[in-house]
């Protein structure tokens, strides 16, 4: 570097002669980043990222969405199936009972009618639930009211079998005393 | 030292970045005298100077958050109001290199000496230079580039930006040494 390039670059501010316009200027630049950062909010949406963002964020949605729908639609046929279960104990233990009542002798008939009456008259309504069921399995009431109906009948069972054994120990009295 | 430099206006920088107006009016302040007149002494006119420096300015506030601090705020502003300057200057034909292509120049032995060091006679020296050299001088002596970086502003190879600003100086020489 000769001292021409020197003495140039030492005296660089020198150069510096222009004065601009700061308030004029200044005013355009506002006026125009207040513009841009108005329509920014929109721009972003057109960017080909927010695009592919917003499209993950919505399979996203709509895969959890599906996973759980068809998840509680498992925990329905589970809850069926296990209805079912119970159910099929029930009406194995039921008719296996009735069949104990009608074929007992120490039972007098009078009893055996009103035991079998009323399971005939829980049956009805026991069907009547199962079919409310289908129609909305969520339904509180309708569960409790089946659950009624199972107490009732293994109360019922309960009140033969004190009946049976008050039977029994009446029938080992009598041969006592005989 | 060097990250002392690199972090001017740190504060500044940082709150412009998040849309502060009242920062980006300070830095807007702090840079307005240096710029406006780096894009003057490309353009020469001053209607487009101005429109340059608010594209710059706008631009370089929208864009803030690209800026890491790998230079100062300053140079990394300069830059931009640079190319820029000299893309308009393309658009309107105005060459910013010499339009010979003179790659096997060979430094003249006898150089011109240079009978003033008078800063205005150099000024209107480099006023009076044809388009193509005066941007190269501008870039070298006043902008402070060296010729790599002259390379990417003007899009020639560093050998033929330093051909070109030794042709230029002997050009401006050769000028100044007639103004009276």
């Amino acid at each position: 570097m000769d001292d021409f390039e020197k003495h140039i670059k030492e005296n660089k501010l020198l150069f510096d002669e222009h004065k601009p316009d700061k308030a004029k200027l200044w005013q355009h630049i506002e006026s125009e980043l207040n513009v841009t950062s108005k329509v920014k909010t929109v721009k972003l949406w057109r960017s080909s990222m927010m695009k592919i963002a917003a499209t993950i964020i919505i399979l996203i949605g709509v895969f959890s969405l599906t996973t759980t729908f068809t998840a509680s639609n498992e925990s329905n046929d589970f809850a069926n199936q296990e209805l079912n279960d119970i159910d099929t104990y029930y009406k194995g233990l039921v008719s296996f009972q009735v069949e104990l009542v009608k074929n007992n002798s120490k039972l007098s008939t009078e009893d055996k009618e009103e035991f079998l009456s009323f399971m005939e008259e829980l049956d009805k309504e026991h069907l009547l639930l199962k079919k409310e069921m289908t129609a909305n399995l969520n339904n509180e009431y309708i569960l409790e009211a089946i659950v009624q109906n199972y107490k009732k009948r293994i109360e019922l069972i309960e009140n033969l079998l004190e009946q049976i054994k008050d039977s029994k120990k009446s029938d080992d009295n009598e041969g006592y005393i005989l | 030292m060097k990250t002392n430099i690199l972090y001017t206006h740190k504060d500044l920088i940082e709150k412009s970045k998040s849309g502060d107006r009242n920062s980006q009016y300070k830095l807007y302040e702090l840079y307005i005298d240096a710029m406006y007149n780096v894009s003057m002494r490309i353009l020469g006119i001053r209607e487009d100077a101005e429109d340059i420096i608010q594209d710059s300015f706008v631009d370089a506030f929208k864009n803030l958050t690209s800026f890491r601090y790998e230079s100062t705020f300053g140079s990394w502003l300069k830059r931009i109001v640079i190319n820029k300057s000299i893309n308009h200057l393309k658009l309107k034909k105005v060459p910013v290199t010499p339009l010979e292509q003179h790659e096997y120049y060979i430094g003249e032995e006898i150089n011109e000496p240079v009978k003033t060091m008078d800063i205005t006679k150099i000024k209107k020296g480099i006023a009076q230079l044809p388009d193509g050299y005066k941007q190269i001088i501008n870039l070298y002596l006043i902008e402070g580039y060296d010729h790599i970086e002259i390379s990417e502003i003007l899009k020639i190879s560093s050998s033929t930006s330093k051909s070109q600003y030794h042709r230029a100086k002997k050009k401006l020489i050769q000028i100044i040494n007639t103004l009276e």
